[in-house]
C-alpha cells in the first residue's frame, strides 16, 4: 500500500487558491481513478477535482470552507498496489496534477498542459520601448494585471508612475476573461450578508475579499471606471404579454420547458438589435476601435448564494423562444449549484438583468465591460393607466431600463432602441413578423 | 523514477540561477548537468577569460611602469602557474554554486538528459540511466562554438575558445579567425602575453553589428599598437601543414595570401545546443538556426517547458540567461513575471573594454527618434590619466525632444564597471539632466558619465568644445 498525498492541482487560468466547497467522499471511502472527490470554488468557477489514483481515502485534511493554495494538501489516499495508480502518482510533493477537472471544459486532458497556467500569451504584455516606467513600477503593474502600454502616464514626458498604475489597477484587467462573471445590478440583486454574531466589544469584523465576490468587485469597478454610463428609463404596457405567457405556459410545459418572461424579453432584445448593431458591440480600448459582434450572445444576471454571476446564452439570433427558455433554465440551474464552467460565462455581447422576480420599478445597472449595454426589466405591476380614449384602465405595466456606454450609444439611440423594443413586448404577436 | 516539480537541464548562469530561484519559491528542483556545474560561463567562458585578460593587463602595466619611475628588470610569464591560478578561481566559483544548491535544497545530477516524453527525461549518468518525471522543465543547455569548413576543431592545431583558454605557451603565432568579441578578447590577451596574433575578419571592420562603430575604432587602433595584425574583408579558406608551420590560406579582397602560424583559433560565433535533447519527443520546436523560440515568459510552444539563455536566442549573454532563468522560475511558481526590460547591457573585454546599454544612434534613428549625443573623452578625466589608461570615451545618446537617455556607449578602461549606471538610467527613463545633476564623486572614472550627459547640451565643464569625430578633443584634465 502506498500513500498518495492528494494536493490541489494547478487548474490553470492563473488560479492560485481555491475554497473547499464540499467533499464528495468521506474518510474510508473507496475511490477510483477519475472519480470526483471534492468541489473546489476558485475565483473563476467551482470545479470538481477528480482522483488520480484508485484507492481508499485515508484522511481528509482540508475542511469544507477552508481556502487551500495550489499544491496544498487535500487528503491522503491509500493507493492500491500494482494498479496504474501507483505509477501515476507516487507519494510526496511530486504528485503530478490530476487530469482536468470535470467542469473545466477549457482544460486539455494532458496533465502536461495543466502544469502551468494559461497559454503562450503573456498578460499583460511587456511594456514597449517607448513606455516610461521604472522597473519597479513595471513589476507592480504586471502583478496588478495592468497593461502599461495602455496607460497615459501623468509624469514628465508621459512617465507612468506607481500612482498611475494604482489608479488603473481595476481599469485594465485583461487577465479576466470577458464576462467571467460581473455585470448586473449594483444593489438589489446581491444576497444580504448572513448575520454574524459578534463577540462583545468588537465593532466590526474583517474578512478577506475573495472568490466570486472579489471577481464581482473587480469587474464592476473596472466597468464603472471605464464606461461613462447613462440609463434610459421607460414603462411598458405588457398586458398582452402576460396573457400570451399564460396561454403558452402549458404548451411550453408540454414540450418540457417552463416558460417565464425572460426568454421572451431576451429574444425581443435580439430582434431589436438587428436594427441597432451598436448595442451588440464593444470598444477595444487599446486599439481605439469599435468591434461589432455578429452573434447575439446574451448574458443574464443570475443571483446565486455566492453572489452575482452572468451565464451567457449563445447565438440567440438563431434560436427560438423555446430554445432560449430551455437553455436559460439549464444555465440558471448550473449557476445556482455553483457549477458554471468558465465557458458558460464567456463571450457575452450584451446583458439582460431581470429584477422583476424580486421587486422594484427601476434601477441603474452596471454594464458588463467590454459590452456596451445592459437591459433591465422590472416587476410587472397592475397600474391605473389612461388609455387613448381618456379612460382610466388597469393594465400590467413593467419598468424597463436601457443602460448604455455613452462613448458608443447616444441618448437618442437608446430612446429609439427602447421605442422599438417596447412594442415587441407590448404586442408579443408582432414577433411573428420578425421570424427569420 | 524520480519525481520533481521542476527539472532544469543545464547548470550555466541561466540554469543554476533558475534552479535556485525555483527552489526558493518552494519548487522541488533538480538540475541535470552534462559536463561541469556552472556551464560555459564559469568553466570555459566569461570567468577564465577574464582571469587571463587581467593577467595580461597586469603584465602590460608592468612594461609601462618605468614611465612612473618603477623599473622592473625582466618580467617573465610562467604559463603553467597562470593556468593554475585561473583554474583555482574557476574551482572556487563552481564550488560556490554547489554550496548554493545544497543550501537551497536543489538536487543536481551529473549526466546527459534527453526527453522521452513531454513529462519525462532520461538521464545517462555514470551509474546508468535514470528517469526523471517533472511537471515543468527549463531547457538551459547553452551554446557551443561554431565550426567552419576546412577548420574542424582538432584541439591540436585548430582550437575553439575553450582550448584557447588553456594555452600556457605564449611565444607562438596564432591566427584568429573571426574578429568578433570572443576572438578579440582572446587575441588581445594572447598578444599582450607575447603571442604573435593575426586576426582575420570577413567584414570591413571588427565588431560589426556588436557595438557602436566609434567604439570599435578605438579598439582597432589599440590592437595595432599592441602589434596585432588585423586583416579585414579576409576569408579563411583552409590550412595545411608546412614543415612545423601551419599555412593558413586567406582570401583578402579577392587575392590569395598565406599566413604562417602555430595554432589557429576559430571564433566565428556560437550555435545553440538544441540537438540530441529529444525535443521532438517533447514536442518542443526549434527555429531554422536551432534556437528554441520562447515568449516573454520564456515558455516554449509546449506550455510546461521553458527555455532560457543561449539556447533560447540572441543575445548570447550570461546576464541575459540569468534574468531569463529568474523569470521562468517565477512563472513556474505561479507568479506573473515576464522578461520586461528596456536594455540588456553588453560588455566586450577587449583592450580597452567596450560596454553599451540601449540604442546606438543608428538604431534610435531607425526607431524614429531625433537624437542628440554628448561625448566625453577619457583623456580629459583626471582619474583615467592617473591610471595611465586614457584611451576611449563615453557617449550618451538622448531623445532630442524629451532629453531621455536612449543609449550609452563606453570604450575605455573599466567600461564594464561603468555601464551599470547607464543601464539604470535607461530602465528608469532618466534624462541626461538627471545624470548630469547627480553628483559623481571626484576623482573617478564615473565623472565622465556626468560630463558626457552634460555634453549633450554642449555644456560639459572639462572639455572646450564638443569634440568632432576623428580628432582628439582639447582637454584639460581636472586636477
Amino acid at each position: 500500500m502506498a500513500t498518495t498525498e492528494f494536493k490541489l492541482p494547478d487548474i490553470g487560468e492563473g488560479v492560485t487558491e481555491g475554497e473547499i466547497v464540499k467533499w464528495l467522499v468521506k474518510e474510508g471511502d473507496a475511490v477510483t481513478h477519475d472519480q470526483p472527490l471534492v468541489e473546489v470554488m476558485t475565483d473563476k468557477a467551482t470545479v470538481e477535482i477528480p482522483s488520480v489514483v484508485d484507492g481508499k481515502i485515508q484522511k481528509i485534511s482540508a475542511k469544507e470552507g477552508e481556502v487551500i493554495k495550489v499544491g496544498g494538501l487535500l487528503c491522503t489516499i491509500d493507493a492500491q498496489a500494482g494498479g496504474h495508480a501507483a505509477k501515476a502518482a507516487p507519494s510526496g510533493q511530486s504528485a503530478p496534477p490530476p487530469s482536468a477537472p470535470k467542469t473545466q471544459s477549457v482544460m486539455t486532458t494532458s496533465s502536461a498542459e495543466v502544469a502551468v497556467p494559461s497559454r503562450a500569451t503573456v498578460v499583460p504584455p511587456p511594456a514597449a520601448a517607448h513606455v516610461l516606467a521604472t522597473p519597479a513600477t513595471r513589476r507592480f503593474a504586471r502583478e496588478a494585471g495592468v497593461d502599461l502600454n495602455n496607460i497615459r502616464g501623468s509624469g514628465p514626458a508621459g512617465r507612468v508612475t506607481r500612482e498611475d498604475v494604482s489608479r488603473a489597477t481595476t481599469g485594465n484587467g485583461h487577465t479576466v476573461p470577458a464576462g467571467a462573471s460581473s455585470a448586473g445590478m449594483a444593489i438589489p440583486a446581491f444576497k444580504p450578508s448572513p448575520k454574524i454574531s459578534l463577540p462583545t466589544g468588537q465593532a466590526e469584523e474583517r474578512k478577506p475579499l475573495r472568490g466570486i465576490r472579489r471577481k464581482i468587485a473587480e469587474n464592476l469597478q473596472r466597468s464603472k471606471q471605464i464606461i461613462p454610463h447613462f440609463t434610459h428609463t421607460d414603462e411598458i404596457d405588457v398586458t398582452d404579454l402576460v396573457v400570451w405567457r399564460t396561454l403558452m405556459k402549458d404548451e411550453a410545459a408540454a414540450r418540457g420547458v417552463k416558460l417565464t418572461y425572460l426568454p421572451f424579453i431576451i429574444k425581443a432584445v435580439s430582434v431589436t438589435m438587428r436594427e441597432f448593431p451598436q448595442f451588440n458591440a464593444s470598444i477595444d480600448d487599446a486599439a481605439s476601435e469599435i468591434v461589432y459582434k455578429h452573434h447575439h450572445n446574451i448574458g443574464f444576471a443570475a443571483d446565486t448564494p455566492e453572489g452575482l454571476v452572468v451565464p451567457v446564452i449563445k447565438n440567440v439570433e438563431s434560436k427560438n423562444v423555446l430554445e432560449v427558455a430551455h437553455e436559460l433554465l439549464q444555465l440558471a440551474d448550473k449557476a445556482r449549484a455553483g457549477k458554471l464552467a468558465p465557458d458558460d460565462m464567456k463571450g457575452g455581447t450584451i446583458t439582460v438583468t431581470n429584477i422583476g422576480s424580486i421587486g422594484g420599478i427601476s434601477a441603474t445597472p452596471i454594464i458588463n465591460h467590454p459590452e456596451v449595454a445592459i437591459i433591465g426589466v422590472f416587476k410587472i405591476v397592475k397600474k391605473p393607466v389612461v388609455n387613448e380614449k381618456g379612460e382610466v384602465v388597469v393594465r400590467d405595466m413593467m419598468g424597463l431600463t436601457a443602460t448604455c456606454d455613452h462613448r458608443l450609444i447616444d441618448g437618442a439611440a437608446a430612446a429609439r432602441f427602447v421605442n422599438k423594443l417596447a412594442p415587441r413586448l407590448s404586442h408579443p404577436q408582432s414577433l411573428l413578423l420578425d421570424l427569420a | 523514477m524520480k519525481q520533481v516539480d521542476l527539472c532544469v537541464i543545464g547548470s550555466g548562469p541561466g540554469g543554476y540561477v533558475a534552479a535556485i530561484k525555483a527552489a526558493q519559491l518552494g519548487k522541488k528542483t533538480l538540475v541535470v548537468e552534462k559536463q561541469t556545474i556552472g556551464g560555459v560561463c564559469l568553466n570555459v567562458g566569461c570567468i577564465p577569460s577574464k582571469a587571463l585578460i587581467t593577467a595580461a593587463h597586469f603584465l602590460d602595466k608592468m612594461k609601462s611602469a618605468s614611465e612612473m619611475g618603477i623599473r622592473i628588470p625582466a618580467v617573465t610569464v610562467d604559463g603553467g602557474q597562470l593556468q593554475t591560478w585561473k583554474q583555482a578561481i574557476v574551482n572556487k566559483l563552481t564550488g560556490g554554486i554547489s554550496q548554493l544548491f545544497k543550501a537551497n535544497g536543489v538536487e543536481s545530477l551529473m549526466g546527459e538528459a534527453k526527453f522521452i516524453s513531454p513529462n519525462e527525461v532520461e538521464v545517462k549518468t555514470q551509474a546508468g540511466v535514470e528517469k526523471i518525471n517533472a511537471k515543468n522543465f527549463i531547457i538551459a543547455t547553452g551554446s557551443r562554438p561554431i565550426e567552419i569548413p576546412g577548420f574542424a576543431f582538432d584541439k591540436k592545431y585548430v582550437l575553439s575558445s575553450t582550448e584557447a583558454l588553456e594555452i600556457s605557451q605564449f611565444n607562438q603565432r596564432v591566427v584568429v579567425i573571426g574578429g568578433g568579441y570572443i576572438g578579440l578578447e582572446i587575441g588581445s590577451f594572447l598578444a599582450k602575453l607575447g603571442t604573435d596574433v593575426t586576426v582575420l575578419e570577413a567584414n570591413k571592420a571588427i565588431l560589426t553589428g556588436v557595438t557602436d562603430p566609434d567604439c570599435a575604432q578605438v579598439v582597432s587602433r589599440k590592437l595595432k599598437k599592441k602589434n596585432v595584425k588585423l586583416l579585414t574583408e579576409a576569408k579563411a579558406i583552409g590550412f595545411k601543414k608546412q614543415g612545423s608551420d601551419l599555412a593558413v590560406q586567406v582570401q583578402v579582397n579577392g587575392t590569395d595570401q598565406t599566413v604562417l602560424c602555430d595554432k589557429i583559433l576559430v571564433t566565428v560565433g556560437r550555435r545553440p545546443n538544441s540537438e540530441n535533447l529529444g525535443l521532438e519527443k517533447a514536442g518542443v520546436k526549434t527555429d531554422s538556426k536551432g534556437f528554441i523560440p520562447v515568449n516573454s515568459q520564456m515558455r516554449t510552444n509546449v506550455n510546461h517547458i521553458f527555455a532560457i539563455g543561449d539556447v533560447a536566442g540572441q543575445p548570447m549573454l550570461a546576464h541575459k540567461a540569468s534574468r531569463e532563468g529568474i523569470v521562468a522560475a517565477e512563472v513556474i511558481a505561479g507568479k506573473n513575471s515576464a522578461m520586461d526590460v528596456k536594455t540588456i547591457p553588453a560588455v566586450v573585454f577587449t583592450d580597452p573594454e567596450i560596454a553599451s546599454s540601449g540604442m546606438t544612434e543608428e538604431e534610435a534613428k531607425l526607431k524614429g527618434y531625433e537624437t542628440k549625443s554628448g561625448t566625453f573623452p577619457y583623456v580629459a578625466n583626471g582619474r583615467a590619466l592617473s591610471m595611465m589608461d586614457s584611451d576611449g570615451f563615453i557617449k550618451v545618446i538622448v531623445d532630442k525632444k524629451t532629453d531621455i537617455v536612449l543609449g550609452v556607449h563606453i570604450v575605455g578602461y573599466e567600461a564594464s564597471n561603468l555601464i551599470s549606471e547607464a543601464a539604470l538610467a535607461i530602465e528608469m527613463g532618466a534624462t541626461a539632466e538627471d545624470i548630469a545633476r547627480t553628483i559623481h564623486p571626484h576623482p573617478t572614472l564615473g565623472e565622465m558619465m556626468m560630463e558626457a550627459a552634460e555634453a549633450t547640451t554642449g555644456h560639459a565643464i572639462h572639455i572646450v568644445v564638443k569634440p568632432p569625430r576623428d580628432r582628439e578633443p582639447r582637454a584639460s584634465a581636472r586636477t
